[in-house]
């Protein structure tokens, strides 16, 4: 018994045992991709409303989706191109690291440590979330501190659980924190009375706030917790892919700030109004062969899932059923924190 | 006809192909690791441990907060998955026992009472038992509308909250010490002779009086009270202990399923006492509860000991599910560093380090058991 | 000293029978009479939620709030959730046709004309090939579903069958390989077989699934659905091998002496005389092992599969349903049952049948 026990623990040691960091190039996962010919993407193990949800055809849907599918037409020509794979927020980043999937859309918080120790690189903020908490009606609290003693309920393994320790943390606000692993346990944990409150990602606390059998139950608070900017993840070292992205956020902004729609692409390409424009929807090179892809990309991705605000809108904002306001995510020139890079 | 040489010289040639493929495996598999995880440039090694997770757990043995660092967390959880397997294998048996008996015992009505319970919590996943009583804890009233237990304790979806003695955890460490010294004292006087193990046998429960009323009346802040009763303050409890709801849906879903299982091994025991040894008990005169004390048990729970240990071992490891329903056992607390610190590999091998540990300790100690029982039994 | 005692009770008539299984003795009777009134007390609640207070239909649904029973209108509403997960709504189809197939190849495998070590494989080979090309599709004109779009009741039927194929041979491979003389293989296969046995088989999978990708080469990587089951099906096969190495060692060594004294080759020693004998030996822990993988197949679901228990807790995920858990609950676990309740009630007819034929 005893020398199995040796030999099985040196193996789980030996399998450790790697030491030393260093850095070198990621591969190139444009060319993993094309070669593939879909795009593999990160859906949620069950539904996180809003963002990665499943309906009741068992189609995925959600604005995360929706980049999903923008990043699939951009590289590949067509959002079907697109596997979406469900993973839980604890897979997500072992998933990239080893391959699984090719880059993680699901409302991931740009922090020090994802982006230094896990050999993560982000993207530019697609998203810009308040964590907030949403809490029982009928406790009439007000702010954090009137929630003093309580039960917190927080997603297992995101940003939210420092974010919410660090806070209450520097007011000395005494609370529990219980933490699920899946949206729907966090959901039915709520409802069901086990927490006072649920701690996080605002527009998901909306939704939430929205599928409760009766939403009059529950109020979000004011009190912003912390505003996190959340960024498209990819493995560190490839550049390319990374510029792709960038491009791919900013083009679905530039187009927003354009007019743009998915109705009225094919008349503004027919008939730019600006030079920008004009090498936005391909009509003049330089927008597609600079990155590696072609030019009319940013064409095909507006005609596939419209501009930023259409994707907002149809997800969680007045088209859905969840009707959140922009807010923050608003263009800068409509009061948010959103805009475009520059296209010369 | 090969030659017996032939034959030998080809088995270890066979034996160092199989042993250098194994060996040729597993260093592939390092080196292939370690290239992916330099080439992404994730950091590895051990150091992590040494620093603050940022997140606190809900329910720890020993004192967590989000400052504490990872290898405290990990012990934490580690603990968790300790305590909740050791009562669920305690209570699982004594269900089991109850069941086992139940189901052959000669009135009707128990029989087919044993027999629904097994068939349907047998029959039946046990994440799903796990959710499912999970549910029902969290649908409980809430603390507002508690229900009272006399007046002591309170029922609700928070848990199950009793009253406390005023003991720090030192004091607890200390009463365990005391009581582990005494017991492995009576162990030694026991062996030593027939006159010493007389004295031996109370030894264990003084010395746990003894320092339990030394530490209530010397050990403690003066003007404290001497037992801290729960009562409702803004949203939660203050005083007394409560018992978490994910702790306890786990425990129940423990000692239900392995009751069930532990009831038919208890039932098999039984059943498989040879006939002819209990009517030679009854022909040599002796009592019914003689014959159970003497021959029957300790033939039948000779025969449990191997498929006990087996189910033992494998409800240890599954307090893993705890997962499903937010209690942060050795896993769900792994998981969630994994997801924290990114140190997927480190991680996982001390999981594996941990249920290795666990659960040889654990076939060890049935082991042990098995052989000085079946010693005893021959009259060799 | 001894006593002449009564020649024991036979069942002679009704009040006898009654007498000696109900009251024996006054404690008996009080048990009887206490436990027997629970007993119908805890139907009757039981059959009044289920059956006599409950609503049943969707349009019903306004009235689950006002009645005391069950509101099965959740499992109206919710059920195609519950046993096709991701599948594509116009293919289910496809996910039901294909459960049916795999279901029938368990049924085949169950008589006693199709055991045989050509037949057997011959028929969960066709099961499997229908079950793949049904799923999966890509051609005769089906629309290719992925596996990370599999779900439900196909993708947990899926996993155990693909589990126990995988593992069976697996299993005899380690079995015979820990009994080697040789010290290397004996060991080899010792080392694995303990270590996967002490693991708990979520961490097995969680491997599988998170660092196995980091190990081994890219071509080697595999979809996630198949590194599951590998691992699942290793897991398995590692408690079998134990419980086929059992099989062989009740079996008197004297017979495979007489065979190597008769000139049989090795292979031919273990198909014609050890493995038959050993998967008879071993048939009712067998099917008790099929039992317990059954049952485990639900615990991919925290790795994000969406089999049955991952799609039922989605069902009730959201608000309109929440608190209809116990129904979702009950559907669920009523699936379950009725797949492990008919293994072994299968098993103890093995076990019945084993008996008649050997005396």
């Amino acid at each position: 018994m005893s020398r199995n026990l040796i030999l099985g623990l040196s193996a789980a040691v030996l399998t450790a045992g790697l030491a030393a960091p260093a850095l070198a190039d990621a591969g190139d996962t444009i060319k993993t991709i094309v070669d593939r010919g879909t795009l593999r993407c990160t859906g949620h193990n069950g539904s996180y409303l809003g963002f990665a949800e499943v309906d009741d055809a068992g189609k995925w849907t959600g604005f995360d989706i929706e980049f999903c599918k923008a990043l699939a037409t951009a590289i590949l020509g067509s959002p079907e191109s697109l596997q979406i794979i469900p993973v839980s927020w604890a897979q997500r980043f072992p998933a990239l690291q080893s391959g699984d999937i090719d880059v993680i859309i699901k409302v991931t918080g740009w922090t020090m440590s994802r982006d230094t120790e896990l050999g993560l690189q982000f993207s530019r903020p697609y998203f810009i979330g308040p964590t907030n908490i949403l809490t029982r009606t009928e406790l009439g609290a007000e702010t954090a501190a009137d929630l003093e003693g309580g039960v917190f309920c927080i997603n297992a393994g995101t940003s939210i659980e420092r974010i919410v320790a660090d806070y209450m943390g520097a007011r000395g606000i005494q609370y529990e924190a219980l933490n699920f692993e899946k949206a729907e346990e966090l959901r039915s944990a709520l409802y069901g009375g086990r927490c006072d409150a649920l701690a996080g990602f605002g527009p998901f606390l909306a939704a939430t706030r929205f599928n409760a059998p009766n939403p009059d139950d529950f109020v979000i608070m004011d009190e912003v917790l912390a505003l996190e900017p959340e960024a498209i993840a990819t493995r560190q070292g490839d550049d390319n892919f990374v510029d792709v992205i960038n491009w791919m956020v900013s083009g679905l902004l530039m187009a927003e700030e354009n007019g743009i729609t998915q109705a009225n692409v094919d008349e503004i390409r027919a008939n730019p109004p600006s030079a920008s424009v004009e090498r936005l929807l391909g009509v003049s090179p330089g927008m597609g062969d600079r990155l590696g892809l072609s030019n009319d990309w940013v064409y095909n991705v507006i005609k596939a899932v419209g501009n930023y605000g259409e994707i907002y809108e149809r997800t969680v904002g007045q088209d859905s059923p969840y009707k959140l306001p922009r807010g923050k995510n608003h263009l800068w020139s409509d009061g948010g924190l959103l805009y475009s890079l520059v296209l010369d | 006809m090969r030659t017996l040489k032939q034959r030998k010289t080809r088995a270890w040639i066979f034996q160092a192909i199989v042993l250098l493929s194994t060996v040729g495996l597993t260093v592939s598999f390092v080196v292939i690791a370690r290239q992916n995880l330099l080439s992404q440039g994730i950091a590895t090694g051990f150091g992590f441990l040494e620093r603050s997770t940022g997140w606190p757990i809900n329910f720890a043995l020993i004192e967590i907060t989000a400052r504490s660092p990872y290898w405290r967390m990990l012990l934490a959880g580690l603990f968790n998955t300790l305590l909740v397997g050791f009562l669920g294998l305690a209570f699982a048996t004594f269900l089991g026992i109850f069941i086992g008996t139940i189901r052959i015992s000669s009135n009707l009505i128990l029989n087919i009472i044993g027999t629904v319970y097994v068939e349907i919590f047998r029959n039946v996943p046990l994440i799903l038992q796990a959710i499912f009583w999970y549910a029902i804890l969290t649908h409980l009233p809430s603390p507002k509308q508690a229900i009272p237990l006399g007046d002591f304790g309170f029922l609700s979806n928070r848990g199950l909250i009793l009253p406390a003695l005023d003991l720090s955890m030192a004091d607890v460490y200390l009463l365990l010490i005391a009581t582990a010294i005494a017991l492995y004292a009576a162990i030694r006087m026991q062996r030593a002779g027939p006159e010493l193990a007389r004295l031996a046998m109370p030894l264990p429960a003084l010395a746990f009086l003894g320092v339990f009323v030394l530490l209530l009346f010397i050990g403690r802040t003066p003007d404290a009270p001497l037992m801290t009763l729960p009562e409702l303050r803004g949203l939660r409890f203050v005083g007394g202990v409560s018992i978490k709801p994910e702790f306890t849906a786990l425990l129940i879903a423990i000692t239900v399923f392995g009751g069930a299982y532990i009831g038919e091994i208890v039932r098999g025991g039984f059943l498989s006492v040879d006939k002819g040894k209990i009517e030679a008990a009854r022909a040599l005169g002796l009592s019914a509860f003689r014959i159970n004390q003497l021959v029957r048990i300790p033939l039948a729970i000779r025969a449990m000991l191997p498929a006990l240990a087996n189910q033992y071992v494998w409800l240890m490891k599954a307090t893993t599910i705890g997962i499903a329903i937010g209690f942060p056992d050795y896993f769900m607390v792994v998981s969630t560093a994994i997801n924290q610190s990114g140190q997927t590999m480190e991680l996982i091998a001390l999981l594996m380090a941990g249920f290795l540990l666990i659960n040889y300790s654990i076939g060890h100690a049935m082991n042990r058991l098995n052989t000085r029982l079946a010693i005893k039994g021959k009259a060799a | 000293m001894a006593v002449a005692l009564a020649p024991p009770a036979t069942d002679d008539n009704l009040m006898a029978w009654a007498r000696r299984r109900l009251f024996s003795t006054w404690l008996d009777g009080l048990i009887t009479v206490a436990f027997g009134a629970l007993m119908i007390w805890a139907v009757a609640r039981i059959v009044d939620w289920g059956v006599l207070d409950a609503v049943w239909t969707v349009a019903e649904k306004d009235r689950c709030r006002e009645v005391d029973g069950a509101c099965w209108s959740v499992i109206g509403a919710r059920g195609r959730l519950i046993l096709f997960g991701l599948y594509p709504h116009d293919e289910h189809w496809r996910s039901t046709l294909a459960c049916i197939a795999i279901i029938l190849t368990m049924g085949f495998s169950c008589i006693p004309k199709f055991w045989g070590l050509r037949r057997l494989p011959a028929l969960w080979v066709a099961g499997f090939a229908i079950f793949i090309l049904l799923m999966y599709g890509g051609i005769l004109g089906l629309p290719v579903v992925r596996t990370e779009q599999w779900g439900g009741l196909s993708l947990t039927v899926f996993i155990f069958a693909a589990v126990v194929v995988i593992g069976m041979p697996l299993a005899v491979v380690l079995a015979l390989a820990r009994r080697s003389p040789l010290p290397v293989i004996s060991g080899v296969a010792n080392v694995i077989i303990n270590f996967v046995r002490s693991l708990p088989l979520l961490a097995i999978l969680f491997t599988a699934a998170v660092v196995v990708p980091f190990v081994v080469p890219d071509w080697a990587q595999g979809d996630k659905l198949v590194r599951v089951t590998l691992a699942f099906a290793l897991f398995f096969a590692c408690y079998q091998a134990e419980i086929i190495r059992a099989g062989l060692q009740a079996i008197p060594s004297g017979q495979e002496e007489a065979a190597s004294a008769l000139g049989m080759k090795y292979w031919s020693r273990v198909f014609d005389i050890m493995l038959p004998q050993a998967f008879r030996n071993s048939l009712p822990s067998t099917i008790n092992q099929f039992v317990i993988t059954f049952k485990e197949t639900s615990i991919v679901t925290i790795i994000g599969f969406f089999e049955i228990m991952a799609s039922g807790n989605a069902a009730v995920g959201t608000g309109e349903w929440v608190s209809q858990f116990v129904e979702v609950y009950v559907f669920v676990g009523a699936i379950y049952f009725a797949f492990v309740f008919g293994l072994s009630r299968y098993g103890a007819y093995l076990e019945r049948r084993a008996r008649l034929t050997h005396g």
